[in-house]
């Protein structure tokens, strides 16, 4: 790693890592469910888990290098097969440089049920969240996934619910992409919370919303 | 190249020499393994005008390229030459023990030209290659046959052997593999055992005691043991290894896939007796498994049917329906009992079942005479008669003469009998109605081997499932007609991967997996797409070694029932397969002319080009200008 590179591929790598073992452990994905990329800032190349290989321990040689056409630059196994819905969101939203895509258990019921998840409820989904975007379920791999993804993120999403399927982080770097799917599930227990006692979930004034927006210049 | 043992057992039984000859690296690299190098190697020694069953035709046995090593499933491997049945390509495959058997003594294929004096057998073990004398097997049935060797050659011996019907060169006959104990695997289609036959080869035996190093065994073993609890628990897998392919027939007899009544009838009461749990309870004692396999499909018979015992391997989907519904048979134990008499035989199931039923039609329509029968009634659900004509036909006597020559030489002596004659380049269709899967007429009428189910298997895909490995992402409907062309084609491609490969069709695993698997065996970078490419490649060279043999692309072709008559009720009612559509597609899409030839851009980009002008061959040049 040369002084000026500021990121290096083998952080990278050892970041993703890292987060499919923090998911797996808190059950927002499964053993062989979910999968994330990373790449560096720029760069048209990107690395993503392997196809079928438990999550929860993961080497940084099981890890795939692709291409934004979905070809492997560097790796024996097989990339995961949500590739084409990461590279399509590479490709149009070139601010994003991590994708964390899981299983949510909460959120999901909570899309399910018919409820919208309210992004307005505590101070840090409204710093963090900023947009939501939801897709109707296209089946998992496949490029209508990926198009209607690709869509979703092109209006500035930065979290993303696939119907029946999911939810996807984007971020900037893998932290926040990861930071994003974590407090997905954590306000869509807080409001469960609140359906549950019967009550509708109570929003920050609109105000007050206006002046954080102001202040953090969103 | 790890994982290979870069060599072949060469045999030439005219003038008596054995040599072990090296595999070029290049071959290994462009062809894989399995039906794709056996491709390579029947291009180089067989001219396409050869006579079949003479001396020139070379019979290839080749190993896939996973086999014997760890990854499961891999024991396939495929025999072929040019085909008795076709007239063009013909390949078989069988799995088992025996190709394992061979990589271990050191061999990843074995190459036979020429044809002995007199029988012959040939042993190879720990590289050691040896001619023996077969005069005393000449004769005896497969099962016999294999229990002789074993008692001569000691345990641990695997064998390949011709049955009666091998012998006398029925066109129909198959190669058998390890009879004995547990019932054998069969390298059924196209003719091989008569290739054996003529060659008067009686067997090949093998035994080896060294073993297949892979590049990278520690990632290898790592890798499989993830992934294979996930693909362990694939539905279809779990039902494979449940009931074994009798699981497929109450499903596809909701399709309206199973065929009856030689392909006439859509419902049939019979069907409950035949459909997996029935079958089970009725005469199923057990299951084996081939080589390092963990779904072990392979059904155990045992039972008793008219004072004959039926033991071993005599049960599978295909045979239900060759030997069941197609003749109206719904004993299942009547059934084994007809399988396990092919088995020893040595004649395919498919093939046998499929012009018997023919026979019975065209004698019930009056269009065979009671002189040419001796006194046989054929008629459907009488597992007598079947018998005796599986005994004619193996001895090739009265009508059995008939029939040795499959059901398309049979149909062009009975006037009006072609449009049921069920095949499709000479081979006898498998027992899938395409007009319930319209994929699969295509998939039949374009296969190189003459009507294949193995290649492409796209009733799968019509079933809904996506392969986007390979940029199959929709969902796709099994009536159809639109879009069909690309998947066969598509599917087909990737079916001369996995053959070549040496893995069963029943894993449930996606092209990117078994790219990542090939690599770490071998120690070089492939992709699924990589090898699909090559897997084009392999196809192609299959296609122009047809069309040297002088097919052409009106031999791209269904029979009349499947292409005019709707069956009447059934999951297929009312469909016929419209044919000349998806060929149009078809074509199209693989870069060929209307006539069906590879065009010269296409060779040259499959790396083709080169290959056949490079032929010794005159027959390829013809080729070439048509392609042109």
């Amino acid at each position: 790693m040369s002084e000026f590179e500021l990121f290096s591929e083998d952080e990278l790598k050892q970041e993703i890592i890292r987060v499919s073992k923090t998911l797996y452990e808190r059950s927002l994905i499964t053993a062989l469910g979910g999968n994330i990329s990373a790449r560096i800032p720029g760069a048209s190349e990107f690395w993503i888990t392997p196809s079928q290989v438990f999550k929860g321990a993961l080497k940084p040689d099981d890890l795939v290098k692709l291409n934004l056409d979905g070809e492997i630059v560097e790796g024996l196994l097989k990339p995961s097969i949500e590739w084409p819905m990461h590279a399509a969101v590479y490709k149009v939203r070139p601010d994003v440089s991590a994708l964390v895509h899981a299983h949510n258990p909460m959120v999901l019921g909570l899309s399910l049920a018919g409820k919208k998840l309210k992004t307005t409820i505590t101070d840090e989904a409204v710093l963090l969240l900023r947009r939501i975007e939801e897709v109707e379920f296209k089946f998992p791999g496949t490029k209508y996934l990926a198009e209607a993804v690709a869509e979703a993120a092109s209006k500035g999403a930065r979290a993303i619910i696939l119907k029946n399927h999911g939810v996807l982080g984007l971020g900037t770097n893998i932290l926040e992409a990861e930071a994003i799917v974590e407090l997905l599930e954590a306000i869509a227990t807080i409001e469960f919370v609140c359906y549950t006692l019967g009550k509708e979930p109570t929003e920050i004034p609109p105000e007050e919303i206006e002046v954080a927006k102001k202040y953090w210049g969103l | 190249m790890k994982c290979y043992r870069g060599k072949v057992a060469y045999v030439d039984l005219g003038s008596g020499k054995i040599e072990a000859r090296e595999i070029p690296e290049d071959y290994l690299l462009s062809f894989i393994g399995g039906t794709g190098l056996a491709a390579r190697l029947v291009f180089d020694l067989v001219d396409p005008r050869a006579d079949p069953l003479s001396p020139e035709n070379a019979l290839v046995f080749m190993t896939g390229a996973l086999t014997g090593t760890m990854m499961i499933t891999s024991a396939r491997m495929t025999v072929a030459a040019k085909s008795p049945l076709t007239r063009g390509w013909g390949e078989a495959h069988a799995g088992g023990f025996w190709g394992v058997e061979l990589k271990k003594a050191g061999y990843d294929g074995v190459v036979v030209v020429g044809r002995a004096e007199k029988p012959t057998y040939i042993y190879i073990h720990d590289e050691e290659i040896e001619l023996k004398d077969a005069s005393g097997l000449w004769g005896l049935d497969a099962y016999e046959a294999d229990v002789e060797l074993k008692k001569t050659l000691g345990g641990g011996v695997r064998t390949a052997v011709i049955g009666p019907a091998g012998e006398r060169l029925v066109s129909l006959a198959g190669i058998i593999f390890d009879a004995r104990p547990d019932g054998p695997r069969v390298a059924g289609r196209t003719g091989m055992g008569a290739v054996m036959g003529s060659k008067n080869l009686k067997a090949i035996a093998v035994k080896g005691s060294g073993r297949v190093e892979v590049a990278d065994p520690a990632r290898l073993r790592e890798y499989l043991r993830r992934i294979i609890p996930s693909i362990m628990s694939f539905p279809t897998t779990q039902l494979y290894a449940t009931y074994g392919t009798t699981a497929e027939v109450a499903p596809l007899y909701g399709y309206g896939d199973l065929p009856i009544k030689n392909f006439s009838l859509g419902v049939w009461d019979g069907v409950k007796s035949l459909e997996a749990d029935a079958v089970a309870k009725k005469i199923v004692k057990g299951h084996r498994a081939c080589f390092n396999c963990p779904i072990g499909c392979w059904r155990y018979v045992e039972c008793e049917v008219d004072g004959e015992r039926v033991v071993g391997r005599a049960v599978e989907y295909e045979s239900l329906g060759a030997l069941g519904s197609l003749l109206m048979i719904s004993d299942p134990a009547k059934v084994a009992k007809l399988h396990q008499l092919c088995n020893k035989l040595g004649i395919d199931v498919i093939s046998a079942g499929v012009t018997i039923a023919w026979l019975i039609e065209s004698y019930e329509r009056g269009l065979i005479g009671e002189e040419k029968l001796e006194g046989l009634r054929p008629r459907w659900g009488d597992h007598r008669v079947v018998e005796k004509l599986l005994e004619l036909m193996a001895e090739r006597r009265g009508i059995g003469e008939l029939l040795a020559k499959g059901v398309r030489e049979a149909s062009k002596k009975v006037e009006g009998s072609e449009a049921f004659a069920m095949h499709s380049k000479g081979l006898e269709i498998p027992m899938h109605d395409p007009r319930a899967f319209k994929g699969m007429g295509l998939q039949y009428a374009t296969s190189n081997r003459g009507a294949c189910h193995l290649y492409g298997f796209v009733l799968r895909i019509e079933q809904g499932e996506r392969v986007t490995d390979l940029g199959i992402h929709e969902r796709v409907q099994r009536f159809d007609v639109e879009g069909k062309g690309r998947i066969v084609a598509i599917m087909q491609d990737w079916s001369e991967v996995v053959e070549s490969m040496g893995i069963c069709k029943f894993l449930q695993i996606s092209p990117g997996h078994v790219a990542s698997i090939y690599s770490l065996a071998v120690g070089r970078k492939f992709t699924a797409k990589s090898l699909h490419a090559r897997g084009t490649a392999i196809f192609n060279l299959k296609r122009v070694f047809n069309l040297a043999c002088g097919m052409s692309g009106e031999d791209d072709s269904l029979p009349d029932r499947l292409l005019k008559e709707p069956l009447s009720d059934g999951g297929a009612a009312g469909q016929v397969v419209e044919l000349d559509r998806m060929l149009r597609e078809y074509y199209e899409y693989r870069g060929w002319s209307e006539e069906g030839y590879p065009r010269k851009e296409t060779l040259e980009k499959l790396g083709l080009l080169e290959i056949l002008k490079g032929s010794r061959f005159e027959a390829y040049k013809e080729v070439l200008e048509k392609a042109a």
